[in-house]
């Protein structure tokens, strides 16, 4: 993973591996630190384990790397990683927060693209992002209801791949993210 | 107001269209995005095929992504599933190779053996 898009991207693949069909994420940017919250309807995890590299569900590989990297570039800039069951019945939520300013920080890599992408590779699953600022937080993408828009169509489906890295540009110039 | 053959040419065309979203589709693209597919590039590599279907206005062709295939050394891998043929596997496919598998193997019926990983099994 070189930045922080592609990790995005990754523990976005969990969930859906987690047979989740909604997922809410929450970023803020400030004074230099990155926040971010993502929960998931999905089966939800039993303990902590999923953080352990030598531990997986899968059957394709002995280790699971996602996570773990991501905890540790978090924790790498004194930023820090949670993960938790929502409740009895399942879903997971994670939450990270990376200090951007720092020496040892991946870079934010194209953002935009990283929604964009999960837009076009799990057409099924609904995502709804928020952007937290001053403590209000705004939502800024609905997949469910850009679908709803779409006819289905392959000019439709471009289209809104396109309004998609348009919203996000806007939002990560706001953002200040670099 | 569109004349009677005006509204049949768009039907016609958002029917094909719809194929690329919908279930039916002559070819199934699914690339792996496991950590490791991610890692090696594999949103370059879906990103790429998206682009080619665009292009070549191919609304018969769908990509869709999987998580981690088992052989993280050669990820990006691809699956590519030709309605009525056995699935072939593809590794290292990058955007380059992407190219290739798309106008050999996707529009042409021909494999490509340089970025062939296995045959007939899923």
């Amino acid at each position: 993973m070189k930045n922080l898009a592609d990790h995005l991207f990754d523990i976005f693949e969990n969930s859906v591996n987690a047979n989740a069909d909604m997922v809410m994420i929450k970023i803020s940017f400030l004074e230099g630190v990155f926040y971010c919250s993502i929960t998931d309807n999905g089966v939800g995890i039993t303990g902590e384990e999923v953080l352990d590299p030598f531990v997986t569900s899968r059957k394709t590989r002995r280790v699971g790397l996602g996570l773990p990297l991501l905890k540790k570039a978090a924790e790498d800039t004194g930023g820090y990683l949670k993960i938790r069951r929502v409740n009895r019945s399942g879903g997971t939520n994670l939450e990270f927060e990376m200090n951007m300013s720092h020496i040892d920080a991946k870079p934010f890599g194209n953002l935009p693209q990283t929604f964009a992408d999960i837009y076009s590779a799990w057409p099924d699953i609904d995502l709804k992002l928020y952007v937290i600022k001053k403590n209000k937080q705004k939502k800024v993408l609905d997949f469910h209801e850009m679908r709803g828009e779409e006819t289905l169509g392959l000019s439709d489906f471009i289209a809104s791949r396109r309004r998609i890295l348009n919203i996000m540009q806007k939002e990560v110039e706001a953002l200040n993210i670099y | 107001m569109k004349n009677l053959d005006e509204l049949k040419i768009m039907r016609e065309k958002v029917k094909r269209d719809l194929q690329l979203r919908a279930g039916e589709h002559r070819v199934k693209v699914v690339v792996g995005m496991g950590s490791c597919g991610i890692a090696a590039g594999a949103r370059d590599t879906m990103n790429e095929f998206l682009e080619l279907i665009e292009k070549n206005k191919k609304t018969d062709v769908i990509v869709t992504a999987s998580g981690c295939f088992g052989f993280c050394a050669q990820e990006p891998m691809i699956h590519v599933y030709v309605e009525d043929k056995k699935p072939v596997t593809y590794r290292n496919v990058d955007k380059e190779a992407a190219q290739e598998i798309f106008n050999n193997h996707i529009l042409n019926n021909k494999i490509v053996e340089k970025y062939l990983f296995s045959k007939g099994k899923k």
